[in-house]
C-alpha cells in the first residue's frame, strides 16, 4: 500500500472517530442527569450577569448520596440545540458551574460534571466577560475544592472549555469520545491556515480519549457497545451510573486532605 | 528610497582602521543598524530603541520584546540570575505538519538562543525578592507545551520554596497544537503552580503583553493577584479572526486591547512598559514586607 493510501486513510478514520463523537443521538447531560440520578432540582444563573443553558446544574441524588451535578448540554433538536448554544458555555456557564461547585464544597457533596463541549463560545460577549477569567478561575476552584469530584467526557471534549469542568480525582470517559486542545477545524486554522483540513488535522492530534488516556488525563473508559452509545443510550446511561457509584464509594472513603494532596500532584504532573 | 518592515537592515560597516575606543563602553560608538517601529515606520538605531525599551517615542506603539531582553528591563540592575531548568523534549504524537516538530523546535531554538518558550530566572524588583517567568512569542508564538508547562510549575514552585514573590510575563498564541492534548494539560499543570504560590501566601503578579490568548490567558496569566497590560496589546480567549469566522460580528473599535480589557473590568491597569518596574515594585512592597 503506498504511503498517500495509507494517509487518506488514516485521516478519513479520524475524521470519522470525531464525527462519531459529535453523532447527535449520543446521549446529552440533561438525558444523563434525568436518567441515572435521581431528585435533580435544577439551580439556575450565576448571580453575575444571566443564567446560560450550555451549562446545567444542582444536587441531585445518586443511589443514596446527595451530589452537585453540573452538565454541558448541547441540546438534541434545533430548537434546543439552539437554546443550549450547541453545547458553548458563556463565561456566565463558567461562573454558574463554579458556584455550585463551591456550593457542594460548603454541604459536603461530592461534585459529578458531565464535560460535551466542542469548545468554550467564541464571541464578541464572551470575549467582553472574560471567557478566559471564568475558565482560569474554574481551573483553581475545582484543583482546590475541599469535596470528592469526578468529570465523565461524554462525548465532545474540546479545549479549555471541557478542562474547565475536568480536573477532577476522576475522570471517566465513554469509549468513543473525543478530548482535545481545539476542535480539528480551529487546529487545522491555526496550523494551516485553513480550516478545511479539518482531516488532515483530526489525524495529527489523535483526538480519541485514548490518546488522553495514554497521558494519565483520563482514568477510565466506558465501554460502550458497537456501533456505539447513539444505538444504546439506555446501556450506556447504566454504565455511567455504575462507574459514578463505583468510584463515589471510593472516594467518599478518602480523607479530604489526602484527596487534595493527590489531586494536587496529579494535575502538577499532567501532560508528560 | 522606501523604508518599510521591521527588519533590522545592516548598516555600513566602520573603517576596519579605527582603533577602538579606550575604556570599558555601555553602547558601541558605531551602531549595527537601524529598526523601524512596526506601528509608524518610524526608524530608529537598535540601540536607541532597546534603551526605550522597545517602545516609540513617535507613536508610543510597545513592541515585541524578546524574553531576555524583558528580564533585563525589569530585574534591578545587577540582581538577575538565570534559572537553568533542564526539560527534556516532548513529541506525544510525532507530529509534523509540514516540518517534524522536533526540527521546528531545533529552529526555534536557533532562531532565539532559548531552550524553551519560557525564561526563568532570579531577581529583584525594587529590592523586593522575585522569580520572574517571562514568555518569549518568538518560540514557536509563545506557545504552552508540555515542557514550558514543567519549567513554570518549577518556577512557582521554587517561588514557593524560596519565598519569592511571583512575576511572570505573558506574551504567547495559546496552547501548542503540535503537541496535542499534552499541550491542554499544560493549563492544569500552570494552574497547580499557581495554587502553591497562592497556599504560601506570597504575591503573584502577571504582565500581559502583546499578544495573549488561549489556553495561556485562560490559565496562569488570569489567575495572578494583580493583573498588568501593556497599552495596546491583543488580549483575549479566541482570536479576533475567529470570531469574526464563526460569528460574522463586526468587532468593535479596539476589541480585545488592553484598554477594552481595562474597561470590562479584566485587568488591574494598563501600565507603560518603562513604568512596569517601579509599578510592580510598589505592589511587592504592599503585598510583601520586608
Amino acid at each position: 500500500m503506498s504511503s498517500t493510501t495509507e494517509t487518506a486513510e488514516r485521516e478519513a478514520a479520524a475524521l470519522a472517530a470525531v464525527e462519531l463523537a459529535r453523532n447527535p443521538e449520543r446521549p446529552r447531560a440533561l438525558q444523563v442527569i434525568t436518567t441515572a440520578f435521581d431528585q435533580w432540582t435544577e439551580l439556575r444563573g450565576d448571580r453575575l450577569f444571566g443564567d446560560d443553558r450550555a451549562v446545567v446544574g444542582g444536587p441531585a441524588r445518586l443511589g443514596s448520596r446527595p451530589v452537585m451535578v453540573i452538565g454541558q448540554e448541547k441540546g438534541t433538536d434545533a430548537m434546543s440545540r439552539a437554546l443550549h448554544n450547541f453545547g458553548m458555555p458563556h463565561p456566565e456557564g463558567y461562573r454558574k458551574a463554579t458556584r455550585l461547585m463551591r456550593q457542594a464544597e460548603k454541604f459536603s457533596l461530592p461534585v459529578v460534571c458531565l464535560v460535551d463541549t466542542p469548545a468554550a463560545y467564541a464571541g464578541i460577549g464572551a470575549e467582553e466577560r472574560g471567557q478566559a477569567w471564568a475558565i482560569a478561575d474554574s481551573l483553581l476552584c475545582m484543583l482546590g475544592l475541599r469535596t470528592p469530584t469526578i468529570s465523565v467526557i461524554l462525548s465532545e471534549g474540546g479545549s479549555g472549555g471541557a478542562l474547565a469542568l475536568a480536573l477532577a480525582d476522576r475522570v471517566l470517559a465513554l469509549e468513543n469520545a473525543v478530548y482535545t486542545v481545539a476542535p480539528p477545524e480551529t487546529c487545522a486554522a491555526i496550523l494551516y491556515r485553513d480550516a478545511g483540513q479539518r482531516a488532515r488535522a483530526a489525524a495529527a492530534l489523535r483526538p480519541g480519549v485514548d490518546t488522553a488516556y495514554e497521558i494519565g488525563l483520563v482514568d477510565e473508559l466506558i465501554p460502550e457497545p458497537a456501533p456505539g452509545a447513539h444505538a444504546h443510550p439506555a446501556v450506556v446511561i447504566a454504565a455511567i451510573r455504575g462507574a459514578l457509584l463505583r468510584h463515589l464509594d471510593e472516594l467518599c472513603a478518602v480523607p479530604v486532605d489526602e484527596l487534595l494532596e493527590r489531586r494536587a500532584a496529579r494535575y502538577r504532573a499532567a501532560g508528560g | 528610497m522606501e523604508r518599510t518592515g521591521s527588519q533590522v537592515t545592516a548598516r555600513r560597516q566602520p573603517p576596519a582602521r579605527r582603533l577602538p575606543a579606550p575604556g570599558p563602553q555601555l553602547r558601541p560608538l558605531v551602531s549595527t543598524g537601524t529598526v523601524s517601529c512596526p506601528a509608524c515606520s518610524r526608524r530608529y538605531v537598535v540601540e536607541r530603541y532597546a534603551a526605550a525599551f522597545n517602545v516609540c517615542a513617535g507613536c508610543g506603539h510597545h513592541g515585541a520584546v524578546p524574553a531576555r531582553q524583558r528580564i533585563t528591563q525589569l530585574a534591578d540592575h545587577g540582581s538577575l540570575e538565570l534559572m537553568r531548568i533542564e526539560v527534556g523534549d516532548r513529541d506525544p504524537l510525532r507530529f509534523d505538519d509540514g516540518a517534524p516538530y522536533p526540527q521546528r523546535l531545533a529552529r526555534a531554538r536557533e532562531r532565539t538562543g532559548l531552550s524553551e518558550a519560557f525564561l526563568v530566572a532570579r531577581a529583584s524588583i525594587g529590592q523586593a525578592p522575585v522569580l520572574l517567568a517571562c514568555m518569549d512569542f518568538g518560540f514557536l508564538g509563545g506557545s504552552l507545551g508540555s515542557a514550558a508547562g514543567e519549567i513554570f510549575a518549577q518556577a512557582c514552585e521554587a517561588a514557593a520554596v524560596e519565598r519569592r514573590a511571583l512575576v511572570a510575563v505573558c506574551t504567547s498564541g495559546g496552547a501548542r497544537m503540535q503537541e496535542g492534548i499534552a499541550s491542554l494539560a499544560q493549563m492544569a499543570r500552570c494552574s497547580a503552580g499557581v495554587a502553591a504560590v497562592g497556599q504560601a501566601r506570597l504575591p503573584y503578579l502577571s504582565v500581559l503583553g502583546d499578544p495573549c490568548f488561549g489556553g495561556v490567558t485562560a490559565s496562569f496569566a488570569a489567575q495572578a493577584d494583580v493583573i498588568l497590560a501593556e497599552p495596546g496589546a491583543r488580549i483575549g480567549f479566541a482570536g479576533g479572526r475567529v470570531i469574526e469566522q464563526a460569528t460574522h460580528d463586526r468587532l468593535p473599535e479596539g476589541f480585545q486591547r488592553a484598554e477594552f480589557l481595562l474597561a470590562h473590568g479584566m485587568v488591574d491597569a494598563v501600565v507603560a512598559r518603562r513604568h512596569l518596574p517601579r509599578t510592580l515594585a510598589t505592589l511587592l512592597h504592599m503585598y510583601m514586607p520586608a
